[in-house]
């Protein structure tokens, strides 16, 4: 296995409240990760943490995919957003796309940041939007899309840079339960399914046990890590 | 009772965010302030009287004519504003059991509370200002102060008059609203405009240009003077009807070469309502017409030798001179503010898309490159637009030369390069506003 990120002894408070209260965690390439915990638990601000949006108050960032490894916690606001712009792939709750876009325009925008020419960009966008089931609709702008067709359109997003990981953030969170699945198989299927990685933020724990770890938050510390191959049966056990 | 328990719940700060509540109040305190004062300004005319007391009246009532435009912009931005504090807790109100007209009254009494504050702060603002204004001199001498004071009657009615416009403003935008309590808006396909109104722009605009250019018709100064005065409205009207037409063509030409994501986005945010970006830089337009109108009357003055006028002539000059500065310098100030005011609210209205394009690692300065190019580029169409609908109005009137003289060009060339300044710099004030919600990313709804 190889590391892709590491995170050491992050801690993160807001006031008095310890949102990161000293987390350990290790990333392998190609793994999907499911974060998990009771609302207030510190998940965002860890998967922020580790995404360079945040910067910890203690401990490291770091990021193997590079050579040498990059110390992401380290680094300034304007390194931190090239950084996220070039390496990272970004999902969020609602698709916090831009409703004056084309679908094929969002998609192809994170490309035009990092200097893609205009028409290749939405070329290698029309083609990931084929990829997860939207073809035909590049041109609809997001007022036109059902939630679920959005929300795939942001995994497009998030794929398109052919990220080193893709972080989101309760993806299926406001969705249905059919959707929430579709959603589901385009991230995996985008991601783990072809060697990249995924770390996830849930609440579902039918789309958490679709992940090969799951890392259990609370009160801003890993209570729990469960790999998929050892838990299987106590991951059916809680569902059911 | 519980109305005004609720409206004073919502109205603490922590609550919603300073930004939304002090915006409109400022925007309306500004348009309360520069309509105070170009009302004093106009009426303090009134004083004089004789021959050429009426031709001062006369321009005071055309330069304030002119003043209507930008100030209604910014009076519907500051309604526009404060309607849309009201999107973020409707929601909020409705789920938690609010009826829809318990939810309207208190829209429309907290829009018209904004207002009033405004008005009142306004107005305080405008007495202020009066010793500064007083200082212009017309025939000579500064207008004084004093000559600057309304009649308190007519200040209460403008104070009233903006709270209840604020009132119906927010009437009108609630039917919208409470159809989808959820207020969810749904964008659909960018809107279209109709042909119709083009040919009927068209249209109307001929027979401006035909009255204008054949006075001996009417016969009589006066009717001469009001036919310029319907000229100038026409040509404003088919400008609000033409205009948001012409920008869409240009922002569509602009979105298919657009190479980079701030040009893309702009072109797109344009597109999305080029009757928003019309409305927003309007106010420029009615300062291109004036500064061609002034420039012309300027150079057919000046083409009279200083030695051939007698002294009232001279005087009459230097104050018409003055007059056009100041309606310039005044509608420049309404744009600014009504630019700054609507950019400022845009941020907020759409903080949570800006703080995720943030995330996504989309640099701060190419966000602001897409807002100030979404005003610019409408707003140079719009200035260089209406200067050439102007010059060919007058054109009849003053015949080319006039138009071509150099301090005509000059007078013209300065007006549009200080209002696309100005409406820059406001845009650009508005920087502040972004950095700080990105800063803030907290308040973002989970
Ligand atoms: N910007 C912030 N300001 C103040 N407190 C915050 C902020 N962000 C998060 N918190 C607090 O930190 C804790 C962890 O928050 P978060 O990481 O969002 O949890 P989760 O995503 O698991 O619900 C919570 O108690 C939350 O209230
Ligand atoms: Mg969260």
């Amino acid at each position: 296995m190889v590391l892709i990120l590491e995170a050491n002894a992050l801690t993160k408070s807001y006031g008095d409240t310890h949102a990161l209260a000293g987390v350990d965690l290790t990333i392998q390439a190609g793994e999907a990760v499911a974060i998990m915990g009771a609302s207030g638990s510190g998940k965002t601000t860890l998967l922020h943490v580790l995404a360079g949006i945040l910067a910890p108050d203690g401990g490291s960032v770091t990021l193997h995919a590079t050579q040498p490894p990059l110390v992401i916690s380290e680094l300034g606001d304007a390194a931190r957003s090239q950084l996220r712009r070039e390496a990272f792939g970004f999902v969020f709750q609602q698709g916090l796309l831009i409703p004056e876009l084309t679908a094929v325009e969002n998609v192809a925008l994170p490309l035009m940041l990092n200097g893609v020419p205009r028409a290749e960009a939405e070329q290698r966008a029309a083609a990931w939007l084929g990829a997860l089931g939207l073809g035909g609709m590049e041109q609809r702008r997001i007022g036109q899309l059902s939630g679920g067709q959005a929300q795939r359109v942001a995994v497009a997003r998030a794929q398109v840079i052919e990220p080193a990981v893709v972080f989101a953030d309760e993806p299926t969170g406001a969705l249905d339960s059919a959707t929430s699945s579709d959603v589901m198989d385009a991230l995996l299927g985008t991601t783990s399914a072809r060697g990249r990685t995924l770390v996830v933020v849930t609440h579902d724990e039918g789309i958490a046990a679709r992940c090969g770890r799951i890392v259990r938050l609370r009160d801003g510390r890993v209570v729990e890590t469960r790999s998929k191959v050892a838990d299987m049966e106590y991951i059916e056990g809680e569902t059911r | 009772m519980k109305l005004l328990s609720v409206a004073r719940l919502l109205a603490r700060p922590a609550a919603s965010g300073t930004a939304t509540m002090v915006l409109p109040i400022v925007a309306f305190g500004v348009s309360t302030a520069l309509l105070l004062t170009t009302l004093a300004g106009a009426l303090s005319f009134f004083r004089w009287h004789g021959e050429t007391g009426f031709l001062y009246q006369v321009l005071a009532i055309l330069a304030s004519a002119l003043l209507i435009v930008p100030l209604a912009s910014l009076g519907g931005s500051a309604a526009r504003l404060s309607a849309r504090r009201r999107d973020d807790r409707l929601a909020t109100l409705r789920l938690l059991g609010a009826t829809t007209g318990f939810v309207a009254r208190l829209t429309v009494l907290e829009s018209m509370v904004l207002a009033l504050v405004g008005a009142l702060g306004g107005t305080v603002l405008y007495l202020a200002l009066t010793p500064l204004v007083g200082l212009i001199p017309f025939r000579g001498e500064p207008i004084g102060a004093a000559a600057l004071l309304l009649n308190p009657l007519i200040v209460a009615g403008v104070i009233v008059g903006i709270g209840l416009l604020a009132g119906i403003s927010a009437v009108v935008g609630l039917r919208g609203v409470i159809v989808s309590p959820l207020g969810v808006r749904t964008k659909q396909a960018a809107p279209r405009m109709r042909w119709m109104r083009v040919v009927f722009g068209a249209i109307v605009l001929g027979i401006a240009v035909f009255s204008v250019s054949h006075p001996g018709l009417f016969g009589g100064v006066a009717v001469f003077i009001v036919m310029l005065v319907v000229a100038f409205v026409a040509a404003n009207a088919v400008l609000g009807l033409a205009g948001p037409f012409v920008i869409r063509l240009f922002a569509s030409s602009a979105l298919r070469r657009a190479s980079t994501p701030q040009r893309l986005l702009a072109a797109r945010t344009t597109l999305e309502s080029p009757k928003a970006a019309w409305r927003q830089v309007s106010g420029v337009s009615m300062t291109s017409f004036v500064a061609v109108f002034a420039g012309s009357a300027l150079a057919t003055a000046s083409s009279v030798s200083a030695g051939e006028m007698d002294a009232q002539s001279r005087v009459l000059l230097t104050d018409l001179r003055t007059g056009v500065y100041i309606t310039l310098a005044i509608s420049f100030l309404m744009v600014a503010c009504s630019v700054g005011v609507s950019q400022a609210s845009a941020i907020l209205d759409r903080r949570d898309l800006y703080v995720s394009l943030d995330r996504l690692g989309m640099p701060v300065t190419t966000m602001n490159a897409a807002r100030v190019r979404a005003v610019l580029s409408p707003l140079r169409i719009v200035a260089i637009g209406s200067a050439v609908c102007a010059a060919a109005l007058v054109l009849p009137l003053a015949g080319i030369s006039m138009v071509l003289a150099p301090v005509s060009m000059l007078t013209i060339a300065a007006s549009i390069v200080a209002g696309i300044l100005v409406v820059w710099l406001a845009a650009a004030a508005t920087r502040p506003v972004l950095r700080r919600v990105l800063a803030e990313p907290a308040k973002l709804a989970e």
